[in-house]
């Protein structure tokens, strides 16, 4: 047997759902004294699926925990058959679970379920993001005063935005202090919730609409600072430059904006 | 027969569990060995801690996905971030495993073994000459622990990386543990296995526990290590002279305490051996 041949059947081997090898691949093979084929073959097909999802309970514990033991182990299984690892590191081997737990459960099940492993994953992207340059505290303190009116800003390359439809951060909460969970609800409005790193730890936060759309203004359809005083004028009248103040500055000591280079 | 190139001591493998610790206290860590995959990425606590060991500590470089004996294209743009780290850390030399862990169509995140052919040896030294080429240094390449192999074998494993090592000029980390798993495995005398070796590509030395089931034993770097492949690790060193020393532990991490312990056993008994090894020279 040709080396490209025998390597294939020795993948085919491990991708399959029976540990039990094709004979034909298994003949070309030796034991030893005391261990023979199957058993050797079988320890290198435990080996690829359990080592797969010990990653998978590393990066979604929220959801292992969640579902138990047994039914997190079969999802996982039935994630990795259909979606073996695309890249040499076991950092992005989850990166479609959420999107395949969608596809993979009955809707009712998945739409929560597939919420949680989104948020699980995004705490993963903010982890080992890019630094990039956050804005601190001290910069604004250095900003001339005619240079805020045309300040522009955009988020840190770490921040993750999410859409929430149900009561996702509770069930995360609860997971992560190993207490009962709460039933999952639907939140009616829907709402954004960031998740970043800081000063090398990950932190998370739900937005209300208003400050929502306020830091949506600047990150994303690019307001300078007067610009996202004169839209809030719309609600806080006279108060509009002091609520803008006080986002921006919550916003920077946070660690959530850099400066947006013209 | 000496081994010549120069022992860094001993070493423990970098390990996220003990970043606080080893920045804190300072232990009494000669050098330290770090898993490359775990520092590609683009920013991050692994990184912060990495960059502050490598102020106070030699490091060495391990990868686990280079798939040097793999059916695929080697993957350039990985042996260039890999460079990259390379040169963000300086490690003392770079190495990976003489195994394939990428298949034709996935990756399969495992150290698989190799048939030990003519086939596979022209087809493994083609590609460390190419990762040498890139990495302009010799690649160090570590035996594995292996469970079934191949009938149409033309060599033994030690014939194999020695031939490797002649044809392309590449360097050893003899697993010590590895060679014990795989003898007992298959059957060979783990001696033969080691004294067999070129000495003077033997860059580096890695002990680790394993599961023992009695009829097989399972790499599994997640106990101390046992008394036969201490004895074993005497005896080599006793062989070779003073060889860069490694203990690994992936899984069930101890308190750092007991890393420490068992890493100054390694030197206790590695100074023994070396005592022994002056007395009979
Ligand atoms: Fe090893």
């Amino acid at each position: 047997m040709r080396l490209t041949d025998w390597q294939l059947a020795f993948e085919q081997h491990l991708l399959s759902e029976t540990q039990i090898a094709n004979s034909g691949f298994a003949a070309t093979l030796l034991g030893g004294p005391t261990l023979d084929v199957e058993t050797g073959l079988a320890i290198y097909h435990n080996a690829y699926l359990s080592r797969l999802q010990e990653v998978l309970r590393h990066d979604f514990g929220a959801i292992w925990y969640w579902l138990g033991d047994d039914e997190f182990a079969a999802l996982t299984e039935a994630y990795v058959r259909r979606y073996p690892s695309a890249h040499y590191s076991l950092r992005w081997l989850g990166e479609r679970f959420a999107a395949f737990i969608l596809e993979h459960l009955v809707a009712g099940q998945s739409a929560p379920l597939a919420e949680l492993a989104r948020l699980e994953w995004a705490f993963t992207l903010a982890f080992d993001a890019p630094q990039g340059q956050p804005l601190t505290l001290n910069d604004m303190a250095q900003l001339p005063p005619e240079a805020w009116p045309g300040l522009q800003v955009t988020l840190a390359p770490s921040v993750q935005q999410l859409l929430c439809r149900f009561n996702t951060l509770a069930i995360w909460r609860a997971s992560k202090a190993e207490s009962d969970f709460p039933d999952s609800q639907a939140l009616a409005p829907a709402h954004i919730c960031l998740v970043w790193r800081h000063q090398n730890v990950c932190h998370y936060r739900s937005l209300e609409p208003a400050e929502m759309c306020a830091l949506a203004g600047m990150v994303t359809t690019g307001w300078n600072f007067s610009e996202l005083c004169s839209a809030l004028a719309v609600t806080f009248g006279e108060g509009a430059p002091l609520q803008a103040v006080t986002w921006l500055k919550q916003w920077v000591q946070d660690g959530l904006l850099q400066r947006r280079v013209p | 027969m000496s081994a010549s190139l120069p022992s860094l001591g001993y070493g423990l493998g970098l390990r996220s569990e003990y970043y606080q610790q080893i920045l804190e206290q300072s232990p009494a860590v000669d050098w330290f060995e770090v898993i490359s995959e775990n520092y590609l990425v683009q920013g991050g606590k692994a990184l912060y801690y990495l960059d502050a060991i490598a102020e106070r500590y030699p490091l060495v470089m391990h990868g686990v996905s280079l798939s040097i004996g793999g059916p695929h294209a080697l993957d350039t743009d990985y042996l260039k971030q890999i460079k990259q780290l390379a040169e963000r850390i300086q490690p003392a030399w770079i190495s990976d495993h003489l195994c394939w862990s990428r298949g034709n169509a996935h990756q399969l995140h495992d150290l698989l073994p190799l048939p030990y052919t003519e086939e596979s040896l022209y087809h493994v030294a083609g590609r460390v000459r190419q990762v040498q080429d890139v990495l302009q240094r010799p690649l160090v390449l570590e035996n594995v622990s292996s469970y079934v192999r191949a009938k149409a074998d033309d060599f033994t494993e030690w014939e194999f990386l020695n031939a490797l090592a002649h044809l392309t000029g590449c360097q050893l980390l003899l697993d010590v543990n590895n060679v014990y798993v795989s003898s007992r495995n298959h059957g060979f005398d783990a001696w033969t296995f080691i004294r067999n070796l070129p000495p003077e590509s033997i860059r580096q030395l890695h002990l680790a526990g394993h599961m023992d089931y009695g009829d097989y034993v399972v790499d599994t770097h997640d106990h101390p290590v046992c008394d036969p492949v201490w004895a074993l690790y005497q005896q080599t060193l006793e062989h070779l002279g003073p060889v860069s020393t490694l203990l690994e532990r992936d899984d069930h991490f101890p308190p750092f305490e007991e890393l420490l312990t068992e890493l100054s056993k390694a030197r206790e008994l590695g100074a023994t051996a070396l005592a022994r090894r002056a007395l009979c020279a």
